[in-house]
């Protein structure tokens, strides 16, 4: 369901121009879950942004659902992230001033979709995370790995085709990591398609996929045989 | 209306987040704005038409009928007893009115105190001709002399105590007058008619009286009176109707453009004969100003009102400034939600509804603060010019107007930090 043709990315300031991702292709199937590995620096954000179309790429293409997201209108990119994407940034990013209820609901709000639709798909995603009896606390009375258990509740509450999340246990103790990657499982095998960042190589195991990459660049074994660094 | 109350919410919740930055943009921007209020409200009021419909028909003419020899003089802006009468042998305008002014104290009879009054010497045809609308009874039937008058409700109230008072007698310097109408509300702002003497920012007169009787009870002019040969301005009663004494004001209604390019000839012929009869030896010069024109004419724009909206003007800009610098400061901390919102599918749009909402309890705020503002500035204005006193009223154009203004500062302030922060790179605020 994602396929970047030769996709690459150049940073420019007025000192250095970076090229923080170079000719990538890649292609996930729906249902995957892709572990994206690399050093500091490489570039794995700077991917996972592309892919949620919060930043633009220079060269190559991305197609979703085999249609390129060039060239698509400021309106559409929006409706594409707020109905097939979900979004875990490695920092929460929860507004602390709006309940839990309030910050799930965001995404559908954009949406139009009527308040007791919302209220009902914003509880079932706390319910499935566990919070269901917090919904009126705020961000700032819940510790970080349930902070993160919204934001994973909020990002799923679309009901999105792909959940794309950066480093999302890079702030949690290994308890909390792990209660968050039981989630994320969970939430693949009901068929949502997963990119996820991580340093952890236990957690990139866990994973039906690891792409690997380096300054910028997918690592051969990643690009040509997925199946061996499974294994691996 | 779910969306738009959420939209205002969440505006709301971005103010509780920095209350002190946000009431300091309110304050400046309403304190620009108020002070800009006070002055404008002045200055619409200064300039408003008190006539719509006909200060394009009521005309002021002017000649130099006068007996001195002056290439380029203009005409005085007051005519002779002599010379209305003969611009009154034109039957061309439908109403025409020779008027001055005066003063006198006013009393029910010898046990009361006086009341001093301002007293305006008219024909019938004023009241007319400037729509002056009558509460009770009727003004008198024509021009001759008799002692009748008619009272501003106000003064009725005061004398009498009630306005209905139509057929009392009460004492105009301590002769018997009798009282044959009473005017309704009337305040005509700005006074037109008396214009040329610059006392069109004044109080409309408490008392009228006809204007033969004005002439044969010598009261003299309070304002403009010239005199030319041997007249003697305080010699009205014998003198005044045959002497070069010239302390009238004429005004006449010209309907149709016809009528007034008649008129125009009509003076012009009048002061040829004048001529050769050898009445005045100065080139012909004939003045025919509308109503509408007259302030300008007279150059009697208040030179300290205009150059007080200059300044209040800059100082608007100024506050604008520094108000939409605060704002911008408000969105970029704020920038932060956005990108959050866009990075969950809100598009540009939608972010733009929101600052509209922002936009809206803006002005709610800062409107409050404004008129607050601008009635403390006119008040202060009152103070220091109290002949504008009269000036300081807010109708509901001026009311609307001031809305719109403050609505499209709101907006300017609001708009261009909030274009930034929409348009801002979208995953730079995610990262921590
Ligand atoms: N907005 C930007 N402007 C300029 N350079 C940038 C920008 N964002 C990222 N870069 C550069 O692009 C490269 C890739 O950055 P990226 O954030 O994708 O790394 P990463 O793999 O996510 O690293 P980490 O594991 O530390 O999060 C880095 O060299 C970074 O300095
Ligand atoms: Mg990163």
């Amino acid at each position: 369901m994602i396929q970047l043709k030769n996709l690459s990315k150049v940073f420019r300031t007025e000192l250095i121009e970076t090229h923080a991702l170079r000719q990538i292709e890649l292609q996930v199937n729906e249902g995957e879950f892709v572990a994206l590995t690399g050093p500091s620096g490489s570039g794995k954000s700077t991917l996972l942004n592309v892919l949620g179309t919060l930043e633009h790429f220079d060269e190559g293409d991305y197609l979703l659902d085999g249609q390129s997201v060039r060239g698509l209108s400021d309106r559409q990119l929006s409706a594409l992230r707020n109905e097939k994407i979900g979004f875990i940034f490695q920092g929460f990013n929860l507004i602390k001033d709006y309940s839990l209820l309030d910050n799930i609901e965001l995404p559908l709000r954009y949406r139009g979709i009527s308040a007791s639709e919302r209220k009902r798909r914003a509880l079932e995603a706390l319910e499935l995370v566990g919070l269901a009896a917090r919904k009126d606390y705020h961000p700032s009375q819940l510790s970080g790995g349930q902070q993160q258990r919204v934001a994973i509740a909020r990002a799923i509450a679309g009901q999105p085709r792909i959940l794309l999340a950066d480093e999302p246990t890079g702030n949690l103790d290994s308890l909390m990591a792990r209660q968050v990657m039981e989630l994320l499982e969970q939430i693949n095998r009901q068929g949502c398609t997963i990119l996820m960042v991580t340093h952890d190589p236990d957690q990139a195991r866990r994973a039906s996929r690891q792409v690997q990459i380096v300054d910028g660049q997918l690592s051969d074994a990643a690009m040509y045989d997925p199946l061996a660094v499974k294994l691996a | 209306m779910e969306q738009i109350l959420y939209y205002v919410k969440v505006s709301w919740v971005s103010i509780k987040r920095a209350p002190l930055p946000y009431a300091l943009t309110v304050f400046i921007l309403s304190l620009g704005l108020g002070v800009f209020f006070a002055n404008a409200t002045f200055y619409y009021q200064m300039n408003s038409d008190p006539l719509p419909h006909k200060s394009d028909k009521l005309f002021f003419p002017m000649m130099l009928l006068v007996p001195y020899e002056c290439a380029d003089c203009k005409p005085p802006s007051v005519l002779s007893y002599a010379n209305v009468q003969k611009l009154k042998s034109s039957d061309i305008p439908s109403a025409e009115a020779a008027m001055y002014s005066s003063d006198g104290y006013l009393r029910l009879d010898s046990t009361q105190l006086p009341t001093p009054v301002n007293i305006r010497l008219t024909e019938p045809d004023f009241f007319r001709m400037l729509d002056v609308p009558l509460l009770h009874g009727a003004i008198w039937p024509d021009n001759k002399s008799r002692q009748d008058i008619v009272l501003r409700k106000a003064i009725a109230l005061k004398i009498f105590g009630s306005t209905d008072v139509v057929g009392k007698q009460l004492l105009l310097d301590d002769r018997s007058f009798a009282v044959v109408a009473v005017l309704d509300d009337w305040q005509m702002l700005p006074r037109l008619y008396d214009a040329n003497n610059g006392n069109h920012v004044d109080e409309v007169e408490d008392v009228y009286i006809p204007l033969e009787t004005g002439y044969d009870l010598n009261y003299l002019s309070n304002t403009q009176s010239q005199t030319f040969d041997d007249a003697d301005y305080r010699q009205l009663a014998t003198d005044g109707r045959s002497k070069a004494m010239h302390q009238l004001q004429y005004w006449v209604q010209l309907d149709t453009p016809a009528q007034q390019q008649a008129y125009v000839q009509f003076m012009t012929n009048l002061a040829e004969d004048e001529k050769k009869a050898g009445r005045h030896p100065s080139p012909v010069n004939n003045q025919l100003p509308a109503m509408r024109d007259i302030v300008a004419y007279f150059g009697g724009e208040s030179g300290d009102i205009k150059a007080f909206a200059l300044v209040t003007l800059l100082f608007l800009v100024v506050c604008l400034f520094n108000a939409s610098h605060l704002s911008l400061n408000r969105y970029l901390s704020n920038q932060y939600e956005f990108s959050l919102r866009r990075a969950l599918g809100a598009s540009r749009w939608q972010l733009q509804q929101q600052m509209l909402a922002d936009v809206l309890l803006m002005t709610l705020f800062t409107i409050s603060g404004a008129l607050l503002i601008g009635f403390g500035g006119t008040k202060l204005m009152n103070y220091l010019w109290p002949i504008n006193a009269l000036f300081a009223r807010w109708d509901l154009t001026l009311m609307l107007f001031l809305l719109a203004i403050t609505l499209a500062s709101s907006y300017l302030v609001t708009l261009y930090p909030a274009l930034r922060a929409s348009f801002g790179a979208l995953n730079q605020q995610l990262k921590e």
